[in-house]
């Protein structure tokens, strides 16, 4: 343990967060470790803990020899403030060593608000913020997650990022960087020869120009590195990875339970959602191999709740044949399964009746618009008699209150499709009442939730301007006045964080200098209400002379260079535009199981586009 | 159905777990072993347990114990030990299981040892310190309860107070009532020594043992 830390976990709220010693988490002697990874999830213990994706990389590193992963967490302020106030730098949980001492340090990109914390940790580290400060081979900066597809805004500070799903290539990037330590390579011999590997973009090989009226004009690839970066993904889901057990926190988090990965990629195509176009294609496990890899975590964990995670996981082609395996032994084990998301159309009592987390979490569905214009637009497939129908047949089987999530500020939304939400909300309530099964002596509650749409890089929607925060203000306004009854209730998110959102989502590299002058306000935890400031935000923007709007609020013609355009997931910039002027028409696509629209992620040569429909 | 008690200590990483994570913990540890439990019927199974009595956040225990049922035909006592010992982890390792000869209820005492370590001064100057707050004709010091902030002296609590400083701080042994009816925790003794000093020193604290109102000891 770091010297003076014991002094410090009885002081601070909630220290089961600083201690590690966690069942299953990996201690390695340090003799025979020549690559150490610093695993940073810039959010507390309590989510980062929750995350399936760094338990995955976590376990897979470690399976290296002489590689150890450790786990570092963003800590709560009370905590920051002691470790500033008595100089302990930011520390690994594993070894308790500093991160400093790494010679790789990775940070997951999970959501673009959490970029403050990414400087706030290595600046508690002790590790200098610009990549271009940092000398010789260790505290190489690295970082993959969702976010990576945009990096740009955090190209000065990182020294290069995954693209995609990490399995294979930060593997890959772990034996390069081994072998260059082993030449004593410069940071600049190895990052050259770290841009050949497919998947990794290390920003500073690249040099951006723009034009007067403020567009990028040309990314320009330099010392070889490739003008495209590409995606990597796992294609055949049955053969790639998946840990046979998980740190088991002692303290609780977000998602206390086991997590099996039922596919990647989704079907669907709905035009707001960047994950469905950034993990295409739909690639699916079987049901054997989710089984066992179901019952090796419970045995390793000890955990009586499973979770099939996927970004939609009523679309499983084997759902019920996957429950029924898994009752098998569940049942006799007393472990729970829970679905953590089911769609409006495929909804049946009797896969109700084999989870267990609906009955105490209660009903969520999203269909995302208010009226069927509108979620056409969206090309969410889900019409009003469908979420009629399921919510019938929920009220029938002894459910009463259900939540709604939607968005607003969605491209054409016009004011009634605004209205249309409460609408929608009322004609729940009718139905509960027009139901004759419904049970007795109880009052229905419907719950709207609208958060603020974000147009984001890689989706049809990647040109829109967002709506001004006034205007999202506005409807949200007349949402809750669209609302006639107080069996309904409304809320809603923070019109700030969304904009702060967007313009972080589709930013380019001169948002760089913002970002350093936010974490110098003290900028962080901005995923939180609590410590999300927009003044401060725009304080940063004012001193850096870049304005927010431009990225946030603007229109961008379909042939400017968008600051994502040399890496490559996959789908292509026609198709996008092609889906988005469908959008325009409020034409729906059919999803990948129905037929191929030639996205271009069959380019991977597997998964769904494939497969015999 | 059988019950039986599960003794282990609680230490290093794991004193800093809260009471309720430890139950978490424990009907994990519970379900990763694999012991035929006896199960609360009901529409969510729980496994039955019961905890002598809590401990802080902060304080490591060496007789701690939680009750269990057992399915007595399937499983021998010194199989539960084996398989929970190897489910928990290191830092809450298993002592022994046995029958349980007194209800935790019954629990009227704990005794404790503190070692206080100077931060910012020296042991003798913490000493002279403690002695002097000892000297106060009262100690006044507030708790949370039930119904409210109930403010009292807590002299009259420390006839069995032993202390001595040595070089590295000052060793505190006492015994304060504990249980459901009264508990009172050794750490307002070292808060109320922090409020009077206005410094912090670290504090290590262990509960050794329990007792009844007799003064036998909690078995
Ligand atoms: S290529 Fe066709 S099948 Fe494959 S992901 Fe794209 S739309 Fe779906």
């Amino acid at each position: 343990m770091i010297p003076g830390l014991e002094k410090i976990l009885l002081k601070v709220q909630k220290p089961g967060r600083y201690a590690g010693g966690e069942l299953n988490s990996i201690v390695k002697d340090k003799s025979g470790v020549d690559v150490r990874f610093a695993f940073c999830f810039p959010d507390i213990y309590e989510v980062g803990m929750s995350h399936l994706g760094m338990k995955i990389l976590y376990s897979l590193l470690n399976r290296m020899e002489g590689v150890w992963c450790e786990r570092v967490f963003a800590p709560w302020t009370d905590m920051e403030a002691l470790m500033r106030e008595r100089g302990i730098p930011l520390y690994a949980l594993e070894s308790g060593d500093p991160v400093a001492d790494f010679d790789i340090i990775g940070f997951t990109l999970q959501y673009e608000l959490s970029y403050s914390n990414v400087l706030n940790m290595l600046d508690l580290a002790g590790v200098p913020l610009l990549a271009r400060d940092r000398q010789g081979l260790s505290q190489l900066v690295v970082a993959g997650g969702p976010c990576a597809c945009n990096p740009e805004p955090l190209a000065d500070f990182v020294d290069l990022f995954f693209l995609g799903e990490g399995e294979e290539v930060d593997c890959e990037l772990v034996e390069l960087y081994r072998e260059h330590k082993r030449r004593g390579s410069t940071r600049a011999e190895f990052l050259r020869a770290a841009a050949q590997i497919p998947g990794v973009y290390v920003p500073s090989l690249y040099e951006v120009t723009y034009r007067e009226d403020g567009a990028i004009d040309a990314v320009t690839p330099r010392e070889g590195a490739p003008a495209k970066v590409k995606k990597r993904l796992m294609l055949d889901m049955d053969r790639s990875y998946f840990p046979e057990s998980f740190v088991v926190p002692y303290i609780e988090i977000v998602h206390d339970r086991a997590v099996a990965e039922v596919f990647r990629g989704c079907i669907r195509g709905c035009r707001f959602c960047q994950a469905g176009f950034l993990y295409r294609p739909l690639r699916e496990k079987s049901v054997g191999v989710v089984n066992d890899q179901c019952r090796s975590l419970c045995e390793t964990t000890g955990y009586d709740e499973i979770s099939l995670s996927s970004l939609s996981t009523s679309d499983y082609s084997a759902l019920n044949p996957l429950l029924d395996k898994l009752l098998t032994w569940t049942k006799e084990e007393k472990t729970g399964i829970s679905l953590p998301s089911l769609r409006v159309d495929n909804f049946s009592t009797e896969v109700m009746d084999k989870i267990s987390s609906v009955r105490r979490s209660g009903l969520t569905f999203a269909p995302e618009a208010g009226t069927q214009r509108l979620r056409d637009v969206i090309n969410k497939n889900v019409t009003e008699d469908e979420l009629m129908r399921t919510v019938t047949t929920a009220f029938s089987g002894g459910w009463s209150s259900v939540k709604l999530y939607f968005m607003i500020g969605l491209p054409t939304e016009t004011l009634d499709d605004v209205a249309g939400i409460a609408a929608l909300g009322q004609k729940v309530v009718d139905a509960f009442y027009a139901n004759p099964d419904k049970k007795k002596g109880r009052g229905v509650s419907v719950t709207l939730s609208a958060s603020g749409f974000v147009p984001k890089a890689f989706t049809p929607f990647q040109w829109e301007p967002q709506d001004t925060i006034e205007t999202l203000r506005e409807k949200q306004r007349h949402l809750v006045s669209s609302v006639t009854t107080r069996k309904i209730s409304c809320n809603y998110h923070d019109a700030d964080t969304s904009f702060m959102e967007a313009v972080f989502a589709r930013g380019d590299r001169r948002l760089g200098p913002v970002l350093l002058k936010a974490h110098e306000l003290g900028c962080r935890f901005d995923g939180w209400n609590d410590y999300f400031s927009l003044a401060r935000w725009r304080e940063a923007f004012a001193a850096c002379g870049v304005s927010p709007e431009f990225y946030a609020n603007r229109r961008r013609p379909f042939d400017e260079v968008l600051p994502w355009d040399h890496l490559d997931y996959g789908v292509t910039k026609e198709f996008l535009r092609r889906e988005c002027e469908r959008a325009y028409a409020a034409v729906t696509t059919p999803n990948c199981r129905e037929a191929c629209s030639a996205c271009g992620a069959a380019c991977f040569g597997g998964g769904i586009c494939h497969e015999n429909r | 159905m059988k019950t039986v008690r599960v003794w282990f200590r609680k230490t290093g990483a794991a004193c800093y777990i809260s009471h309720l994570d430890l139950t978490h913990c424990m009907a994990r540890a519970l379900h990763r072993s694999k012991i035929p439990l006896w199960y609360t019927q009901g529409f969510n199974p729980r496994a039955h347990m019961v905890f002598a009595l809590p401990l802080p956040l902060g304080m490591a225990g060496e007789r701690e114990s939680v009750d269990i049922k057992i399915e007595e035909d399937k499983i021998s006592m010194e199989e539960v030990a084996q398989r929970l010992s190897r489910a928990l982890p290191p830092t809450l390792p298993v002592t022994a299981v046995t029958e349980p000869v007194m209800k935790p209820g019954k629990i009227a005492f704990a005794s404790y040892e503190l070692r206080l370590e100077p931060e910012g001064e020296t042991a003798d100057e913490l000493a002279a310190a403690f002695a002097a707050l000892l000297e106060q004709p009262e100690i006044p010091v507030e708790k949370h309860t039930k119904s409210g902030m109930a403010h009292f002296d807590l002299m009259p609590y420390l006839g069995e107070l032993r202390w001595s400083a040595g070089e590295g701080g000052l060793l505190l042994s006492m015994v304060l009532p504990a249980g459901s009816e009264k508990n009172i925790s050794p750490f307002l003794l070292t808060e109320a020594f922090e409020k009077q000093r206005g410094v912090s020193f670290l504090c290590r604290a262990v509960r050794n043992n329990l007792y009844d109102a007799e003064r036998k000891i909690f078995e």
